[in-house]
């Protein structure tokens, strides 16, 4: 409040959840964001290698994570929404879920690599595979820390842990929805 | 129909919808379905659907709706970033 008893309106105080956790998600999306633009810059030099190489990748399975994530992101929200009302069984129950969803894309995501690999496909193989397994590497890392970061909402349940773990999950599917189409689809 | 009057359910159903429809472009253009200047339109549409799904991740999952300024600073920032992802996209 001013001296004149007029509120001092700040943009910071609209921000839904906490500062500190939108300082990460944009540096998070500026360092994917940075990622995806390379590949795509390197691209230009060998599109139809690309091409090639991305043919190799599973677009359906990928789709389908894609599919796993955003529904495991909805779950997340309702979490957020129970916590909110104070029910904390449910906030755990629709966290776990989330989780578990997470833990899908992980599989499917295993499985993905397991394939390229018995095929001798390694991050060496080509500048696409090389941007294929960084990139989609360090989202299921982000992805291994959004699932222990739900758990811990989980064990700690009060509305403002949960909002801010949920947010950290929502920047995971974020990253993803950007990640997807450029390194799978785009020809 | 009631359950898509919650902004939440309606912002899931639409990213399942917006990623369908980039996974069966981009299936379309592997298949051969699209040839030529299509390949190139589909992915420019591909894009566009990315674009769109952050928006809703942004809008409803985060919950920028509620925070205007932010909300109008992201899409702008994201739009940028749309455009340029899809100059070198273009330009290959």
């Amino acid at each position: 409040m001013s001296e004149t008893g007029t509120d001092d309106f700040s943009p910071l105080d609209q921000l839904p959840g906490d500062l500190m956790m939108w300082v990460l998600i944009v540096s998070e999306l500026l360092v994917f964001g940075a990622g995806l633009a390379a590949f795509l810059g390197v691209r230009i030099t060998d599109p139809a290698g690309f091409a090639a190489s991305q043919d190799l990748l599973h677009r359906t399975a990928a789709g389908v994570n894609t599919l796993v994530l955003v529904t495991s992101g909805f779950l997340a929200a309702l979490a957020v929404r129970s916590a909110e009302a104070g029910r904390i069984g449910a906030t755990r129950v629709r966290l776990a879920a989330a989780s578990a969803l997470g833990l899908v894309f992980l599989v499917i995501k295993g499985l993905e690599y397991l394939e390229k690999a018995r095929h001798g496909i390694g991050i060496e193989t080509d500048s696409f595979f090389t941007f294929y397994y960084l990139l989609t590497g360090f989202h299921a890392a982000h992805v291994i820390a959004g699932i222990v970061i739900l758990g811990l909402v989980g064990i700690r349940c009060a509305p403002r842990t949960v909002e801010v773990g949920a947010a950290f999950w929502h920047m995971v599917d974020l990253v993803w929805v950007l990640l997807f189409p450029v390194i799978y689809l785009l020809r | 129909m009631r359950a898509l009057r919650d902004p939440l359910i309606r912002a899931w159903a639409w990213l399942i919808a917006l990623s369908a429809a980039s996974t069966a472009l981009a299936v379309a253009v592997s298949q051969g379905l699209l040839s030529g200047r299509g390949v190139t339109l589909g992915g420019a549409a591909i894009l566009i659907l990315a674009w769109a799904k952050a928006n809703v991740i942004l809008s409803r999952y985060l919950g920028l709706a509620q925070a205007p300024f932010w909300h109008r600073g992201f899409r702008i920032v994201l739009g940028l970033y749309a455009v340029l992802l899809l100059g070198l996209y273009l330009i290959a």
